[in-house]
This record gives C-alpha cells, structure tokens and sequence, in this order.
C-alpha cells in the first residue's frame, strides 16, 4: 500500500538521470584504477629491468672542463651525495684501463689495428649472458663487449657507403683479432673475440678482474676515479630523478629517462581522468539528492500526512532509500562489469607489448569503498530530507 | 492568537485543564479560535504554544526534568493537563506530550499508532487510494482490525461499491466516514475527533458517532470532539467552551 502511494511519486527520468551520470563517472574512476594497475609494471619499469632501473651518467663536457679533466671525475663527496638519493637504489663505477692498448687483425695477408680504451662494469649491469665471459689469468683468450651501435654504424653507415659487405653479429663474433697490452714496461698479447653486443653501455667492455689485474701489471699508479657512472634506480619515473640530474649538471642518456617522463604524463593524465570522474560522481550524487527533495516538496502533503498517521520517518524514507540503494548496487556492478570488457579490448595487445600486472583487486577495493560511501551518503540525505519536512512546525 | 481573542476561554490561559481518559469532551467554539490548534497541540503537531502539554500514564507524570514522580491525582490511565496555551508565540518552555510527556521508550510514533488517534479536519487521506486501501495503510501498522472487520465498517457508513473506489472519487462527506473508520483502526487511550460531521447529514453521524462510542467504550477510553456548536450524537460528560 504505502508501496503503491510512493512509487507514483518517482519520477523515471530523474532516476534514469542518475543511473547514467552515476554509472558514467563510477566506470570511469574505476577504467582509470584498472588501467593503472595494468600499466603500473611498465611505469614501475619492471618489465625490463635494465633499460629504465639504470642509467649511464657523466658530468657534461664543458669548454673549461676540456683542458682540465679533473673536473669530469666524480669525487668521494659526490658519489656519496648521489647515492643518498631517495630515488637512488644504487651507484657502479665504469673502471677505465690506465695501460695503454691496440687491436690487430691481419687480412689477406694485409694487418690493420688501432688504439682502444677498455672500460668495465659489475658483470650484473650487463644485458648479456655469455659463457665466454669470462677471464682466466692463465689463459691467452680475452673476450670483448662493444656497443651495438657500432655495429650499426659499420652496417648502415660506413659498409653502406664504401659499398662494404655487413657483417651480422654472429659473423662478428666468429672474427678473431689480437690484442695488445703495454704499460710499465711490460706487455702482453691476447687472442680476443668479441662475444657480445650491448645496447646499454656505449663502451668497450672487459671483464671486470681482468680490468682490475691489467690495471695493476700495466696500469700507471695513479688512482683517477671514475668519469661516468652506473646509477640504478629505485623507480625510474620518479620525477626526482631529471631534476636532480638538471641541478647538478650530470649528463643522462635522455632517451632512458623517456619511460620516466611518460610515467610523469601519464599519471598526470589518469589523475586529471580520475578528478573528472569524481566530479561527475558528486555531482550525480547532488542531483538525486535534489531530485529527492524536488519528490519531496512535491508531495509534501502525502509525507505528512504519513507521519500524522503514525509512520515513522524511518518507515517512509526506506522505499526511496531502498531505490537509492539498488540503482547504486546496481549501477557499481554495470561499472565493473563495464570496465571488465573494456579491459578486455586492450589487455591482449598491451600483454603482447609488456607484462601487464596488479590484478583486479584494487579496482574491486575501489568499487567497495565507492559502493559504501555512496550508500552512506544517498541514505543519509534521502532520510534527512523526509525528516525534515515531517518535522513539527 | 492574542490574549485578547482566548479571552473567557476555559481552556487557553487556564492554569490547567485536564482531559482524562474514559470521559467525553466536547470542545465547542467558532470558526478561527483555535480548536484545531488544541487539538494539534495535544497530538503534538504543532509546538506554536507557550506552556506544556503533559501526558500522564497510571497517575504518574514526567515532569520536564525527566523525573517521574507519583501525581498525587486520581487519574485512571492517560490524561492531559494543559497550561496556558497562547498560540502564535513560541518559546522555549513549550512542552509537548509526544516528545517529553510520556514514559521514555515512547516515540512519537508509537504515541499515534497506540495512545492517540486523531481524526483530521482536513481528513488527511489518500486520494489515489481507495477508501478501503486507506484504512488499510493505518491498520498495517497497527493491526488492529481485521480486514473483513474494515470492510464491515466501511459497508455499514458508505453506499454499495464506494469502498474499492479511489478517495478523490468520493463526496466529502463520504470521505469524513471513511476517515472516522480509519481513526477508530489503532488502539487508543484517547481520539481526537476535529469536527468529525462538518460534511455530513444527522442520520450518518449518528451510525458514525455510535461506531465511535462503540470503540471508545471498548478501549475505555477518553474521547475530545471538537464542534462549531453543541452535537447530540455523543453523551458528553464536559463541554468546554473556546
């Protein structure tokens, strides 16, 4: 009875109205908590460990640092500052060879060589899994690591050019040359292959005891310490992190940083997307809230008359938070639901990408905190209204 | 209401009045003097009054600090006592029996679906109801009267057939009948009846005023009919003049 008295006050358009905004800005905030998880191991960087997590730094080369190199040496003072960063997991010197060193290769009789540097790392900064990495002090054979981009130089750019054949990385690899190590009047040949190409580190690498014993047997005494750093990361897309490098006029390989400023728009975005959404959930709220008291001064007369007759406050408000209550259960679900077969569209391709992750936890937690507060909120409103025009004048 | 205008009032500016349970009263005064204003008072409508309105239950009465304390009077079970009512000027000492007046697990709600029923003056119904479906929407929360019981009533005071129809349908007078009916589906210690038979003809009140002596007298309780002028449909034991 008291049903069939309050149904005829709704008014469907209303209703609908807040069905759709409700639903609209609830799918929204909760397609943005999901697609933030899905996309948070690419912005945490973890899908490829390397790339964002670590990056090579150097001081920048400038015109008064050109005479004196002094100045492109990280101190003691510095490496320690660096590595008091929060963002800042942890910092590797490059080691340089302080000997001096040349590579021969003899070809159709003809012997080309050349001058080189040899830098080394921890083996762990390395992209490259090699049993021929390593170095045995009795044994002749001493395995190289260059730069991809060498490779590509020589490819595309010189071979091209000189109408040279390419050589592919398994045919350079197969190349044996020699390697000559001089310094403190002592030297050295070894037999060298190059076992690996790295797209990480722009030098060429040794291992790092052999470094570390050449540098004693050939080496010049004094110590130099290092111009160019590895630094690992904590999170790469911390923001921190090129304002930090700015300020202190450290040069970062940019490209590296990119994930980190994308992770910066991105995030930017989703949160522009999400106070959106939230904007469009309150205001969907405050439109049943009027809508309740538009019913509610419509048939002021019935409302009190209920009350006059013995029905409790509690009594009439319940069909209309009951309504409240289902349209919002109801609508949370169809978000879910909703963001569910969106997240179907995108997760094949984005998982062919990159690992995609985070599960759809925290968008349930978030559909449950959303349904809890609305339920609160409509209820409490819709009862406060009723009360309030049944209160004794 | 000025001073002036409830001046010779037996029950406005009165030191007090009592309504007790088991009586019948007729509170008789001309139109715009207020009578409806007692009346909401009582039931706790309207708080537009200086004074208190107490309602005591098995001679014991709550006072306004909240004490309950024997009234010393002899009264059966509920009754009222009405202190110097001036309408229009409300103040902080106004009382009223649904909120302060009776024991404290009552609530308002319990008060007017268990120990006051009232008979509006403008009726209060339903119009998109039938009158039948009416009566109902109070019986439910009270379950009082069976449905065949409504139905019985409702037959004895409408003409054939008027009982499924929609309220707006009905005359007025036909409407004041089934807004009796309505009033008598609870029980109570005391009904408010606010010129129950404005809209209709002698024979029909006296078939609504013996149903309502028939409910009274069943209940035991105390009955306050308001009036333009002196009604013989009720034996009254108190007229009170406005």
């Amino acid at each position: 009875m008291l049903r069939k008295l309050q149904r005829k006050t709704l008014i469907p358009a209303q209703i609908a109205g807040y069905a759709l905004t409700l639903l609209v800005g609830v799918a929204i905030v909760l397609l943005a908590v999901q697609v933030y998880c899905d996309l948070k191991p690419l912005l945490d960087s973890k899908t490829d460990v390397f790339s964002a997590h670590t990056v090579t730094v150097s001081k920048n080369v400038t015109v008064f640092k050109t005479a004196n190199k002094e100045g492109l040496y990280f101190s003691e003072k510095e490496l320690k500052r660096l590595k008091e960063q929060e963002f800042v997991k942890e910092v590797a010197q490059f080691n340089s060879a302080t000997f001096n060193t040349s590579a021969a290769i003899s070809f159709d009789g003809q012997r080309m060589s050349t001058d080189l540097f040899f830098e080394s790392v921890p083996d762990s900064y390395l992209d490259i899994e090699s049993d021929e990495w390593q170095w045995d002090s009795t044994s002749d054979f001493l395995p190289i690591i260059i730069p991809e981009d060498y490779l590509n130089l020589y490819n595309f750019g010189f071979a091209e050019s000189q109408s040279l054949p390419v050589v592919s990385p398994a045919v350079l690899s197969q190349v044996t040359f020699s390697i000559f190590v001089e310094g403190n009047g002592k030297s050295k040949v070894y037999n060298s292959r190059i076992v690996g190409l790295t797209g990480k580190i722009n030098s060429i690498l040794v291992p790092e005891d052999f470094l570390r014993w050449a540098n004693s047997e050939f080496g010049s005494a004094e110590e130099k310490g290092s111009s160019r750093l590895l630094v690992e990361f904590s999170d790469a897309s911390d923001e921190r992190i090129p304002q930090y490098f700015e300020a202190n006029g450290l040069n970062i390989n940019k490209s590296e940083l990119e994930t980190s400023k994308m992770a910066f728009f991105f995030k930017l975005a989703m949160l522009f997307v999400t106070v959106i959404a939230v904007i469009i959930i309150v205001l969907s709220v405050a439109f049943i809230i009027m809508s309740m008291n538009l019913i509610v001064q419509r048939n002021r007369e019935m409302f009190v008359n209920l009350h006059n007759i013995g029905y409790s406050v509690k009594d009439i408000s319940r069909f209309y938070k009951v309504v409240v209550s289902v349209i919002t259960v109801v609508d949370l679900l169809l978000a879910v639901l909703l963001v569910l077969w969106v997240r179907g569209m995108y997760i094949d391709r984005m998982s062919a990408l990159f690992q995609t992750g985070g599960g759809f936890m925290p968008m349930l937690a978030g559909t449950a905190v959303l349904m809890a507060l609305l339920l609160v909120v409509c209820n409490l409103f819709t009862g406060r209204v009723i009360k309030n025009i049944t209160n004794r004048q | 209401m000025s001073e002036s205008e409830v001046a010779g009032s037996d029950i406005y500016l009165q030191p007090s009045v009592v309504f007790e349970q088991g009586r019948s009263y007729l509170v008789r005064a001309r139109s715009g003097h207020g009578k409806t204003s007692l009346l909401n008072f009582i039931y706790g409508i309207s708080g537009q009054y200086d004074g208190e309105v107490v309602l005591t239950e098995n001679g014991e009465r709550r006072t306004e600090s909240g004490e309950r304390r024997a009234d010393g009077a002899t009264h059966p079970a509920a009754l009222f006592f009405v202190h110097r009512f001036a309408t229009g000027t409300a103040t902080g000492s106004s009382f009223s029996p649904l909120r302060e007046g009776m024991a404290n697990a009552r609530t308002e709600n319990e008060l007017r679906t268990r120990v006051l029923s009232f008979m509006f003056q403008d009726l209060g119904l339903f119009p998109q109801l039938t009158a039948m479906e009416n009566v109902q929407l109070k019986n439910r929360l009270t379950d009082f009267k069976s449905d065949a019981e409504i139905e019985a009533m409702l037959d004895a005071l409408l003409p054939e057939g008027k009982k499924h129809q929609p309220v707006a349908t009905l005359s007025l007078g036909q409407r004041q009948r089934v807004a009796a009916v309505r009033a008598l589906c609870q029980p109570f210690k005391i009904i408010l009846m606010d010129e129950p038979f404005s809209h209709i003809d002698s024979e029909n009140a006296r078939c609504v005023a013996d149903m309502v002596m028939g409910e009274v007298g069943r209940q035991g309780a105390g009955l306050i009919v308001t009036a333009l002028d002196a009604i013989d449909y009720f034996p009254f034991d108190v007229t009170y003049n406005l």
